[in-house]
C-alpha cells in the first residue's frame, strides 16, 4: 500500500449522493483521500442523500483513523445528513462525539 | 514433550469464563434480583481480569478492572442491573473478548466509549435501589404509564438487509410513532475501511420506547425483516418481575443469541409464554437449577467444517455397509444376513440426520424476498405479484446464505428491466399485475432454484448491439440467442441507458454468474419475446448422500436419482427396431425414450430384454433404456474432478460396494444432450 505523500490537501467534499446507491462510489474516494494524505479533512456540505450506509462509512473512516493515528475531521454536515444521524440516534454529543475528531472552527460533529 | 502456550491456554479459560459472564448477564436480564447471578458475573470477571495480568494481558486487565468497578455498584446492590446496563455489559465483555482474541483489529477509542456508557449508568440518579422498591429501572418520566412502561429493544440486523431494499431508519421511525422512543446505536460492529462493505449493515441499536402499545404493535414494525434481524425484546416495567407470566413474553437474550434463526423465536414467543406461565408459581425455587437443566436442550452451534467431517465419515461408513450387505447377500449365513441389514438401517438413519443437520428449508430465504418486490414495485410503481413455491425444498445451509445475493439482483432485474409498466402491460394485453415466480424444486442431485417473471423478456438486438458497441464482438458475427444472452454475465455490461439505484452498471448479473459458479452451479437463461425470462439455477447438493437406482448399460454401471424415477417398464422388441424418433405407449400415453447404449457410446449388441426407467424432467417424462436394472442404491456422492467438468450428463460419481465407481446420470442434462444431439442429426440430414 502506497505511504502517504502530502500532509495537507483541501477538504474532501462528499458528493451529494452518499446513500446505498452511490456508496461504494464515496467509499473509494475517502479510501483514495486516505492513502494519499496523512490528514483528512472531509467536507459533508453538499450531502443531499445520506442513509445507514453513509454513517457507517463515516465512522468506518473516523475510526480508521484513530487507529491509524491519522486525523479525521469531519466538517459541515449538511441538513440531510444531520436529519440521518439523528434518525440513526446519534443525538447526544457524548454518543457521537466519540468517534470523531472535533474541529474548532466551522460546523463539525456532533451536530449542535 | 508438550509445549503448550500460556497465553493459549488463557484465551481457551477466558473463553469458558466469557460463556459464564454471557450466561450471567443475559439471564440477570430475566432475574435482576438473582443475586447468585451477579456474583457469578463479577467472578468470571475478576478471575478474567487476575488471569489477564498474570500473562501479559495487560489492556484486558486494565480494562477489566474498570468494568469491574462498575459492576461492582451492582453488586453491592447500590444499582440494579437493568436492561441497558447488561447491553452495555455485554458490549464491555465483547471487547474484553477482542482484546484477547484479536488485540490488533481493536480501538482504544471503542472501550473508552463502553467504560463512558458504563460510567453514565452507574451514574444516573435514581437508578440506585432504595431499599424494598421492586421496580429496577431508571427513573420513570411522571407521564410514562404506571402499569406498563414500555419496552426495551434490541436490534440487530443482518449485514445484507440494506441491499434487499430494507432501512433500518426507517424501522426507527414506524417504533418512534408508537411512542416516545429513545435509540441509541451501537458502533462496536462498524470495520476498519478496508475491511468494510459499504452496503452492508454493521449498526445495531437499543431501544427504550415508552409506550403502553402492545408487543403485536413492535412486531408489526418488523413484519418484513424478521427473517432478516435479531430482535430481544422484553417489557420495561415487568423486568424485575420474574416469576410473573409477563416475564414469558419476553424473548430471552441467551435464546436470541445463541440460536441462528431467530425470527421462528419470535414466533413462538407466545406459545413459550402460556407454557412459561403455567409453570411460574414454581419458578421461584427453581432458578438455580435452571442453568444446568438449560444445558440439556441448549442449542449447539458447531462449525461447518464438523459437520463437513461427520459427513465424510458417514459417505465411508454407507460405503462399507454396502460392502458388507454385498458380502452377506453372497454367503449363506442368515445371522451375518440380519446384522448387515440391521447396519443398513442404522447406517440410513444416521445418514438421514447428519443431512439433516446441515439443511434448512429454502423458504428462510425466500421469506426476505417478499420486502424487496413490495419495495421496489412501490418505488417503480410497478404492481408485482410475488409467487414464491418449493419453500420446504432443502438446501445446504451454506449455500442458502450465498444464494441470497445473486437472488437480489435477480429479483430487481426483473422487475426494473423485466416487468413492463402498466401502460406498456395494457398496450401489449397483459395483466396489469406483473408476476414473478420463486421456486426451488429438487431435480435429482441439484436444486433448481428459479426466478420467473412475465414481463417483456430479454431484447437480444439491443444486448447485441451494446455487446458490438462494447467490442466484445465484431460487427456482424454470426451467434446463436443463447450465445448473445451470455453476455449480459459480462463485467460491466448493461443495456439500460441510464444508472439508477437499482441498475445499470452492469454488476449484478456478472455477480450472480460468479456467485453461481463459485458454489459449482450453473445458470441456464431462457426468454420469450413479449413473455418474459426465466432464470434457473443449478446448484449441486454438497454433502448428498441419495437414494439411487443402480442400472448396468453394457459392462458400465449407472447411477440414477431415484428422485427422479417414475416407474420402470420392460421395453418390447417392436420398439428396439424403431427408427427415427422412438417412442413408447405407457398405459396410452407416448413416451419418448432414449437409448443409453447409443447415447454413451457403449459397444456391443444391447441385451435382449432391456429395460425402460421412466424419469421426470421438469413438466416432461423421458425413459431411459438401459441392459439392467439392478436396484435401489444408498448414494453417496463424489464430487468428478475439474478434468471432468465439461462432461455435464454426469452430475458426480459413487463408490458401490464391491470398490467399484459407478457414474451417476445428471438426467435433466442427459435429456438436453440428446434432444442437442438430435437437432443436430435432423439439421445434418436436411
Amino acid at each position: 500500500m502506497a505511504e502517504p505523500t502530502e500532509s495537507r490537501r483541501p477538504p474532501l467534499r462528499l458528493p451529494q449522493d452518499c446513500s446505498i446507491a452511490a456508496i461504494r462510489g464515496v467509499y473509494d474516494l475517502i479510501r483514495d483521500a486516505f492513502s494519499r494524505q496523512d490528514s483528512l479533512e472531509i467536507d459533508c456540505s453538499s450531502v443531499a442523500k445520506a442513509d445507514v450506509t453513509s454513517i457507517q462509512l463515516l465512522l468506518s473512516t473516523a475510526k480508521t483513523g484513530q487507529a491509524r493515528g491519522r486525523q479525521v475531521v469531519l466538517t459541515a454536515f449538511s441538513q440531510s445528513l444531520r436529519n440521518t444521524l439523528r434518525r440513526a440516534g446519534f443525538t447526544s454529543e457524548a454518543m457521537a462525539g466519540h468517534p470523531f475528531n472535533e474541529k474548532k472552527d466551522g460546523e463539525q460533529w456532533p451536530p449542535s | 514433550m508438550s509445549s503448550i502456550d500460556p497465553t493459549e491456554v488463557f484465551r481457551q479459560e477466558a473463553a469458558e469464563l466469557f460463556e459464564t459472564l454471557e450466561g450471567a448477564l443475559l439471564d440477570l436480564c430475566q432475574r435482576p434480583d438473582d443475586r447468585e447471578l451477579v456474583d457469578s458475573a463479577f467472578r468470571a470477571l475478576h478471575t478474567i481480569k487476575g488471569s489477564g495480568a498474570m500473562f501479559g494481558f495487560d489492556k484486558v486487565a486494565a480494562f477489566t478492572h474498570e468494568f469491574e468497578t462498575a459492576f461492582e455498584l451492582v453488586r453491592k446492590g447500590e444499582i440494579k442491573p437493568t436492561q441497558a446496563l447488561i447491553s452495555v455489559a455485554l458490549a464491555a465483555k465483547d471487547y474484553i473478548r477482542a482484546l484477547i482474541e484479536a488485540p490488533e483489529s481493536t480501538d482504544s477509542i471503542i472501550g473508552d466509549a463502553i467504560l463512558d456508557d458504563l460510567k453514565q449508568f452507574v451514574a444516573l440518579p435514581g437508578t440506585a435501589a432504595e431499599p424494598g422498591q421492586s421496580a429496577p429501572m431508571p427513573q420513570a418520566p411522571a407521564a410514562r404509564p404506571a402499569a406498563h412502561a414500555g419496552w426495551r429493544l434490541y436490534l440487530e440486523f443482518d449485514s445484507h438487509i440494506l441491499c434487499n431494499g430494507s432501512n433500518p431508519l426507517d424501522l426507527l421511525d414506524d417504533l418512534c410513532k408508537l411512542g416516545s422512543c429513545f435509540a441509541v446505536p451501537v458502533i462496536d460492529g462498524i470495520p476498519m475501511l478496508e475491511e468494510l462493505e459499504p452496503d452492508h449493515c454493521y449498526l445495531k441499536w437499543d431501544v427504550t420506547l415508552h409506550s403502553d402499545c402492545g408487543r403485536a404493535a413492535i412486531d408489526d414494525v418488523f413484519m418484513f425483516v424478521q427473517d432478516e434481524m435479531k430482535l430481544t425484546l422484553a417489557p420495561l416495567a415487568t423486568q424485575a418481575e420474574a416469576a410473573a407470566p409477563e416475564v414469558a413474553l419476553q424473548i430471552e437474550p441467551l435464546e436470541a443469541a445463541t440460536v441462528a434463526e431467530v425470527a421462528p423465536a419470535v414466533e413462538a414467543a407466545p406459545a413459550r409464554a402460556t407454557e412459561a406461565a403455567a409453570k411460574a408459581p414454581a419458578a421461584a425455587e427453581q432458578r438455580r437449577d435452571e442453568p444446568k437443566r438449560n444445558e440439556g436442550i441448549a442449542t449447539v452451534r458447531v462449525q461447518a467444517e464438523r459437520l463437513d467431517e461427520l459427513m465424510d465419515r458417514v459417505g465411508e461408513l454407507v460405503i462399507a455397509q454396502a460392502r458388507l450387505t454385498q458380502l452377506a447377500a453372497a454367503g449363506s449365513d442368515l445371522s451375518i444376513k440380519m446384522i448387515a441389514e440391521e447396519i443398513e438401517r442404522l447406517a440410513a438413519s444416521l445418514r438421514d440426520t447428519t443431512m439433516g443437520a446441515r439443511m434448512v428449508p429454502i423458504g428462510s430465504l425466500f421469506g426476505r424476498f417478499r420486502r424487496l418486490v413490495h419495495d421496489l414495485s412501490r418505488d417503480l410503481a410497478k404492481p408485482v405479484e410475488f409467487v414464491t413455491s418449493g419453500e420446504d425444498t432443502e438446501l445446504d445451509k451454506t449455500m442458502i446464505e450465498c444464494l441470497a445475493d445473486p437472488l437480489v439482483h435477480l429479483i430487481r432485474n426483473a422487475i426494473d428491466h423485466g416487468i413492463e409498466d402498466s401502460p406498456r402491460r395494457a398496450a401489449a394485453g397483459k395483466t396489469e399485475n406483473g408476476r414473478i415466480e420463486l421456486t426451488a424444486v429438487h431435480s435429482g442431485a441439484q436444486v433448481l432454484v428459479t426466478v420467473k417473471d412475465n414481463g417483456g423478456g430479454l431484447n437480444t438486438a439491443r444486448i447485441r448491439a451494446k455487446a458490438e458497441e462494447q467490442g466484445l464482438i465484431a460487427p456482424g458475427a454470426t451467434l446463436s440467442d443463447h450465445e448473445i444472452h451470455q453476455f449480459l454475465f459480462h463485467p460491466g455490461f448493461s443495456t439500460a441507458p441510464t444508472i439508477s439505484a437499482l441498475s445499470g452498471r452492469g454488476v449484478g448479473m456478472d455477480v450472480v454468474k460468479r456467485t453461481i459458479e463459485n458454489m459449482r452451479g450453473t445458470i441456464d437463461l431462457a426468454t420469450r419475446p413479449g413473455q418474459g425470462t426465466t432464470v434457473t439455477l443449478r446448484l449441486p447438493l454438497t454433502l448428498a448422500i441419495i437414494e439411487g437406482l443402480l442400472i448396468r448399460v453394457g459392462g458400465g454401471r449407472y447411477i440414477i436419482p431415484l428422485s427422479a424415477v417414475e416407474e420402470c417398464v420392460e421395453l418390447m422388441p417392436e420398439h428396439q427396431r424403431s427408427r427415427g424418433r422412438n417412442f413408447l405407449n405407457v398405459r396410452g400415453n407416448l413416451v419418448p425414450f432414449l437409448k443409453l447404449r447409443e447415447l454413451l457410446q457403449v459397444p456391443g449388441s444391447p441385451e435382449l430384454h432391456q429395460k425402460t426407467i421412466i424419469i421426470s424432467t421438469g413438466e416432461s417424462r423421458v425413459g431411459l433404456v438401459a441392459d439392467q436394472i439392478i436396484g435401489n442404491h444408498q448414494t453417496v456422492i463424489k464430487s468428478l474432478s475439474k478434468l471432468h467438468s465439461d462432461v455435464t450428463i454426469f452430475s458426480g460419481a459413487a463408490i458401490l460396494g464391491d470398490g467399484t465407481a459407478a457414474l451417476i446420470l445428471d438426467v435433466a442434462q442427459l435429456v438436453a444432450a440428446a434432444q442437442a444431439q438430435s437437432e443436430k442429426q435432423i439439421y445434418e440430414a436436411a
